[in-house]
């Protein structure tokens, strides 16, 4: 049997141990913060919830032995808790108002750093292209490149199948590409 | 309906094919010679399939956040709040279960008898062993394959009793393997960022700060890093690599290089700063560190420095690095003399 540093953890945690627990908590705390952040633009909101959910896990550990991918499992049942959370505060609003009415993923331009000599753009007009997007798109280019899941972790977080991650991303950088004015492809051939 | 004229001169099946496929990453991410030149030569030879070929390139390379991390202590603050609502909780739980008459309990006794004797036969022999250091706590111990282990504070090693040579680390280690000349068996240390293969010799693990750090002392070791490559390192030589920034170092332990490593108790610093020196003694102890002066943090720090007992060690640091360390019940504070 294959041992990770992180499911020795959570095997450890699902047998009451607190510094498992501990943990668990200190590694994956920073990443959801900024995850629940990016979902809700509320810091308040998201400590609290953060606070209860890892209350809750401690709380439901007897029923987490099974889980067999520690990080995906974290994401998609706070994002879940979250998303609970934020409906009951706002009874009237449907699921899909949620989303737009939240400024969800928007990225500021320092937060973005161009790799893509494909784009020969400048970081601010990229954080505007990529704001641009639609929310899923952003979700998906948050989870893949920010908190690097695999497209088959992306899709569970998400709720949408495999070939939906794979269009989604496609489609996003067809986006990106378009509207950035280089359409030059020389480069491609001397990297 | 065609919103994105560009997606009719995309191949989808290449498309596909070209974001699994390792070698074609490793061209986008310039990464292997041998992957840069037959790539480069099959985009010549493909010159219609060229859209395509940028458009996986792009998704492939991606977009580079730059991560923003929360504060240490305000992760620490966050967690003791969430502890305290446990023990509360807890608590609450306890009384209750108080209350309930001694007799009621039976049943569940039974139970817990049954499934004690199920889980022993039934497990026998994958049971899982785990060793784990409170902080500043350090043991010695010897596997049942007569390895030698000595496991710094805040560490943890598992490993499953059926193959106690196949152990898993998180924090830190100096490990003293057996050799079984007869069947040549391995030795293996997984860590977040690599596995570490042995037949018989001594070094040292190190799995805090998100990147693992390995010093040979003896024998010759092989690391498989977690995207694949593999590496030998001979003794007096230190490797580190990090899993999350694929950041490798690897270079000979010598009185230039600066260096920082851990064995039998000691830290031994080389050309260090005075950061590097105390995030070790964070780790290992749990206290976090403040500098009262910014230009503290840079004073460079020499030698060996026993980390057994927190007093001593940080007597010995106040000396070598001419500072004031003042440790309070939940920190320590560094300043000036």
């Amino acid at each position: 049997m294959e041992f990770s540093p992180e499911k020795s953890l959570w095997f450890l945690f699902v047998k009451g141990d607190l510094n498992a627990f501990s943990g668990l908590f200190k590694h994956f705390y920073p990443m959801l913060h900024n995850y629940g952040v990016k979902i809700s633009g509320n810091k308040e909101l998201t400590e609290d919830c953060l606070q209860n959910f890892f209350v809750y896990l401690f709380e439901n550990k007897n029923k987490l032995e099974n889980v067999l991918n520690v990080k995906s499992y974290l994401y998609i049942s706070f994002r879940r808790y979250l998303f609970k959370h934020i409906k009951k505060e706002k009874k009237h609003l449907s699921y899909d108002d949620l989303f737009e009415s939240n400024k969800d993923f928007v990225f500021s331009a320092e937060e973005i750093h161009i790799q893509q000599e494909n784009f020969l753009i400048k970081n601010k007009t990229l954080t505007t292209l990529i704001n641009s997007l639609s929310t899923r798109e952003r979700e998906a280019i948050y989870l893949k490149y920010y908190s690097l899941l695999t497209t088959k972790e992306i899709s569970e977080v998400m709720d949408i199948t495999y070939q939906s991650v794979q269009n989604t991303l496609q489609k996003a950088f067809v986006k990106l590409r378009n509207k950035s004015e280089s359409k030059a492809l020389q480069h491609i051939l001397n990297p | 309906m065609n919103i994105h004229p560009i997606m009719d001169n995309i191949d989808q099946k290449l498309l596909e094919n070209l974001l699994e496929d390792t070698s074609f990453i490793n061209w986008a991410k310039k990464k292997n010679q041998n992957d840069i030149n037959y790539w480069n030569s099959w985009i010549s030879n493909n010159e219609s399939k060229i859209e395509t070929i940028d458009l996986a390139k792009s998704i492939v390379i991606g977009i580079n956040f730059n991560k923003t991390e929360l504060p240490n202590d305000t992760v620490e603050k966050e967690l003791n709040k969430v502890l305290t609502t446990i023990d509360a909780t807890f608590a609450i739980k306890k009384h209750k279960q108080t209350k309930k008459n001694i007799l009621s309990y039976i049943p569940y006794g039974i139970a817990a008898v049954l499934a004690i004797i199920f889980v022993v036969l039934v497990s026998n022999n994958n049971a899982t062993i785990t060793h784990e250091t409170a902080f500043g706590e350090i043991i010695n111990l010897t596997l049942p394959d007569g390895t030698s282990v000595v496991l710094n504070g805040n560490s943890f090693i598992t490993y499953s009793k059926q193959n106690p040579r196949n152990v898993t680390l998180v924090g830190e280690a100096y490990f003293k393997v057996k050799p079984i000349p007869s069947t040549k068996a391995k030795f293996w240390v997984t860590t977040n960022d690599l596995k570490v293969e042995v037949y018989g010799t001594k070094f040292h693990v190190n799995t805090r700060d998100k990147k693992t750090d390995v010093v040979l002392d003896e024998g010759s070791i092989h690391l498989v890093l977690k995207n694949g490559v593999t590496k030998k390192i001979n003794p007096g030589e230190f490797v580190s690599f990090s899993k999350e920034t694929e950041k490798i170092t690897h270079t000979k332990v010598s009185k230039k290089n600066p260096y920082k490593l851990w064995r039998n108790g000691t830290y031994i610093f080389n050309n260090q700063t005075l950061k590097t020196v105390m995030k070790n003694i964070e780790s290992t102890y749990g206290l976090p560190i403040y500098f009262k002066e910014k230009n503290l943090e840079q004073i460079i720090i020499s030698g060996g420095i026993p980390n057994q007992n927190i007093e001593i060690c940080l007597k010995a640091i106040e000396k070598s690095a001419g500072i004031k360390l003042i440790k309070r019940n939940d920190s320590i504070v560094i300043s000036t003399q």
